[in-house]
């Protein structure tokens, strides 16, 4: 449309350029009417702003009567003489009547436009002057019809209401004749020229099975004047779902309809307008046939009558559907989204960062434990030979005192008091070896990390079997000296014993190769009042000033076949226990190491061990 | 002196160990003695008799191979057999080189243990009857006169009586009075008796 009026453009006259247009409305009906109130929003929307725009109303059928017609012309006469209008507009059939009888006599050659002029109409009129230019509507009944009956699937009754003005009955005859399409799918019932209460008794008596229609009414059967938006007003508060053929309707309760849109037809007919004024030639224009009507519904009655939402067509234009919240807010709600989202991203990245971490943590941990462990492998391989003197040696004792066993009973003589004596010296070897053994496993078995209280002086001395016999093998004086009190601790009781053996190893092979009177090594457990200190002191060679710094690093070792990790791990234990531990030496003059905790817990107070 | 019948000294620190040792030889019918260290056994030196020891390698203080090498240095040295807690092969090496009988790991079986101690008083009784002989041998040469003893040597060196009688400026007839004489102390029939006699006392221990 637009495309169209642009092109006619083309053939604007330059001699009515720079005037103030003016264009001069007639509505068919009364100032307030809905219909009329969106027509002319269209119009005002489509012209241009400096085109001035007038409009007057028939106030049929309010008003009618040859005198008053008359009566009108004239005061239109005498109204626009000195301001004629450039178009003239007939809003609705009525108005396009009456400007067709007197506008030679009003506003001659004064081309005209006419909306809202049903096309049934235009054919019931001689043709148009060729001034008298338009797009017709169809009030689409049977369009709206089927549409309430598509919606109401479960429908079996179409009530009809109009009422008794001479509009009322044209639409009910125009009703009459489009109804019969739709006798085989319902039954029809047609409620006419009734007194308002009447029509809204039956109509609040409706069950489920029906739905209404209705083209409004202008008067009632006892002659009460009405605007067809609000008699559908008033029956669309009854029980059944209403439809209806205008758009004005929409908002008073009704369902819906196949409605011609007001406000486009103002659009339409501003369109004409602007290309008459710019001095189009009213033939030149090319314009639809008709204005197509499109579905339309209240979306709160849809959702009132539980209407299927997929039986609405696409482009259904759809009322006061209540903009969702997203909707309603989209910018800030997208803002709200983006910083919710953003900030959703951060706390998940801080989440998955803090699990990784842990996670980490953990197997860093993990891995410092089987660290130790494998350390702890490594330290019996060290060992094996101490342990298997230590676990040999009863087994020796035991084997030899079962041969004798064997020897007395065969030799047949009576010792049983001998005999006696040899097995409880079996006995106790074998309760030796398994202790030994048992200790052994303590200290290799892969356990779980404990958290448990235990005395530093006691872990010290369970370990003095295994470590007294390396310090034997290897010609070393070891003195274990546990503190006079108790040393409590908390932890795992194991993993502080590998200290110590990593520690007292170290200080072994510290003391190796030196002269005899060198060759000691001691540990002792000291305790002050906070602290639970385990010392372990050799006598060899110390340790250089430079290395000292290093001393607990991974992979540093000043040994040729060392690799660097027993103190490291010694460290590590020790601080995953909560405490610290240092290194002091003077070269040439031996080395103390000193590994500390606080004193856990009350256990402190515990009397003497 | 060779009527005592032998007896092993066990060396062992550990006490359950060498009581069941003590025990069992006890109980084998060896005669047995115990000691707590390589100290203890060398502070109360055995009386000459027949034996062995039964030395336990690691022991605080001196250990059992330090033991060994201290009693190679005496003359009559009593055979070792040793008996260790773990056989680290540097150990056995060393123990073996310097002349012990057997390395017995413990726990020991019977038989082999009673099978090495056998062994070492075998060798031990061997040895006295080695040295015994020596200790003869060695008496009757330091019976021998300067005059036989040069006759000696030169018998051994292969001389005949004539060659000996020029070189020692007397008579044949002398030099066969005296062979005579030295065969009869060293108890030999023939010359090549005397030169393997020779050879013996070259050989004997200090």
């Amino acid at each position: 449309m637009g495309f169209v009026v642009a092109c006619c453009f083309l053939l604007v006259s330059p001699a009515l350029a720079g005037e103030t247009q003016h264009v001069l409305v007639l509505y068919s009906n009364h100032r307030l009417l809905p219909a009329n109130l969106e027509f002319e929003a269209g119009l005002r929307e489509t012209l241009a702003d400096s085109t001035e725009l007038s409009a007057e109303f028939l106030n049929y059928p309010r008003f009618d009567g040859a005198s008053y017609i008359r009566a009108l012309a004239l005061f239109l006469n005498e109204k626009y003489a000195r301001r004629p209008p450039g178009v003239l507009v007939a809003a609705g059939e009525e108005s396009l009547d009456f400007l067709l009888r007197h506008r030679a006599e009003l506003f001659p050659r004064i081309p005209m436009v006419h909306g809202a002029v049903a096309r049934s109409f235009l054919s019931s009129l001689p043709p148009l002057p060729a001034d008298v230019v338009g797009v017709p509507i169809e009030y689409d009944f049977p369009g709206t019809i089927d549409l309430a009956l598509r919606w109401h699937p479960r429908a079996r009754r179409l009530v009809v209401v109009t009422g008794s003005s001479a509009q009322d009955h044209a639409w009910e005859a125009k009703l009459r004749g489009e109804i019969l399409q739709f006798q085989g799918r319902v039954t029809v019932e047609f409620l006419v020229g009734l007194p308002t209460d009447a029509i809204l008794k039956r109509l609040s008596e409706l069950g489920s099975d029906a739905v209404v229609f209705t083209p409004g009414y202008f008067e009632d059967g006892v002659g009460r004047q009405f605007s067809p938006r609000e008699a559908a007003r008033l029956m669309a508060a009854a029980a059944a779902p209403v439809y209806g053929p205008f758009d004005t309707f929409m908002g008073t309760g009704i369902v819906g309809g196949s409605m011609p849109n007001f406000a486009a037809m103002g659009r339409q007919a501003g369109e004409i307008a602007n290309a008459l004024l710019a001095g189009v030639t009213p033939t030149a224009l090319r314009l639809p046939e008709i204005m197509l009507p499109t579905a339309n519904f209240d979306w709160r009655q849809v959702r009132r009558w539980d209407i299927d939402a997929n039986a609405i067509p696409g482009d259904a234009i759809a009322w006061f559907k209540e903009p969702t919240f997203l909707e309603a807010h989209r910018n800030e709600a997208i803002m709200a989204a983006a910083v919710f989202l953003l900030q959703a991203g951060l706390i998940a990245w801080l989440l998955v960062e803090r699990r990784r971490r842990r996670l980490a943590n953990l197997a860093v941990q993990q891995q410092r434990f089987e660290l130790a462990h494998a350390a702890r492998l490594a330290v019996a391989g060290e060992l094996t030979g101490a342990i298997a003197h230590e676990i040999n040696q009863p087994l020796g004792a035991i084997l030899s005192n079962a041969d004798t066993a064997d020897l007395l009973l065969t030799s047949g003589v009576d010792r049983r008091d001998e005999l006696r004596a040899i097995l409880a010296d079996i006995r106790r070897d074998d309760l030796r070896a398994s202790a030994v053994i048992q200790r052994l496993r303590a200290l290799l078995a892969k356990h779980a990390v404990e958290r448990q209280p235990f005395d530093l002086n006691g872990a010290v001395r369970e370990m003095e079997p295994v470590l007294q016999p390396e310090a034997r093998r290897r010609g070393v004086a070891l003195e274990v000296r546990p503190a006079a009190t108790a040393a409590p601790l908390v932890g795992d009781r194991v993993q502080i014993q590998q200290v110590l053996l990593n520690l007292v190893l170290n200080a072994l092979d510290a003391v190796n190769g030196l002269p005899e009177a060198r060759r000691t090594v001691a540990v002792s457990v000291e305790r002050d009042a906070d602290r639970v200190i385990l010392v372990v002191r050799d006598c060899g060679h110390g340790i250089a000033p430079e290395h000292l710094p290093k001393l607990f690093d991974s992979f540093f070792s000043t040994k040729r076949r060392g690799m660097g990790l027993g103190l490291s791990i010694a460290r590590t234990l020790v601080e995953v226990h909560g405490g610290r531990i240092r290194a002091e030496s003077r070269l040439g003059e031996g080395a103390v190491f000193q590994a500390e905790w606080p004193v856990a817990g009350d256990a402190g107070s515990l009397g003497p061990a | 002196m060779t009527t005592l019948p032998p007896m092993i000294h066990v060396v062992d620190d550990d006490e359950s160990l060498r009581t069941a040792l003590l025990r069992l030889l006890g109980a084998a019918g060896f005669e047995a003695r115990g000691y707590a260290s390589t100290g203890d056994f060398l502070l109360q030196p055995p009386p000459d008799r027949p034996g062995c020891l039964l030395l336990d390698v690691r022991m605080p203080g001196p250990s059992g191979l330090d033991l060994q090498a201290t009693l190679r240095c005496q003359s009559n040295p009593l055979p070792v057999v040793f008996l260790t807690g773990y056989a680290d092969v540097t150990a056995s090496v060393r123990a073996m080189k310097a002349g012990a009988v057997d390395f017995l790991t413990k726990p020991v079986e019977r038989e082999a243990l009673f099978e090495a101690l056998q062994r070492a008083l075998d060798r031990d009784a061997a040895q006295r009857v080695a040295r015994a002989e020596a200790e003869r041998l060695r008496a009757a040469f330091a019976a021998l006169t300067p005059r036989e003893r040069a006759v000696f040597d030169r018998i051994v060196a292969g001389q005949i009586n004539k060659q000996i009688a020029d070189t020692l400026g007397i008579a044949e007839r002398t030099v066969k009075l005296q062979r005579a004489q030295l065969m009869a102390k060293l108890g030999a029939n023939s010359a090549a008796e005397l030169g393997r006699l020779a050879e013996r006392l070259q050989h004997l221990p200090d």
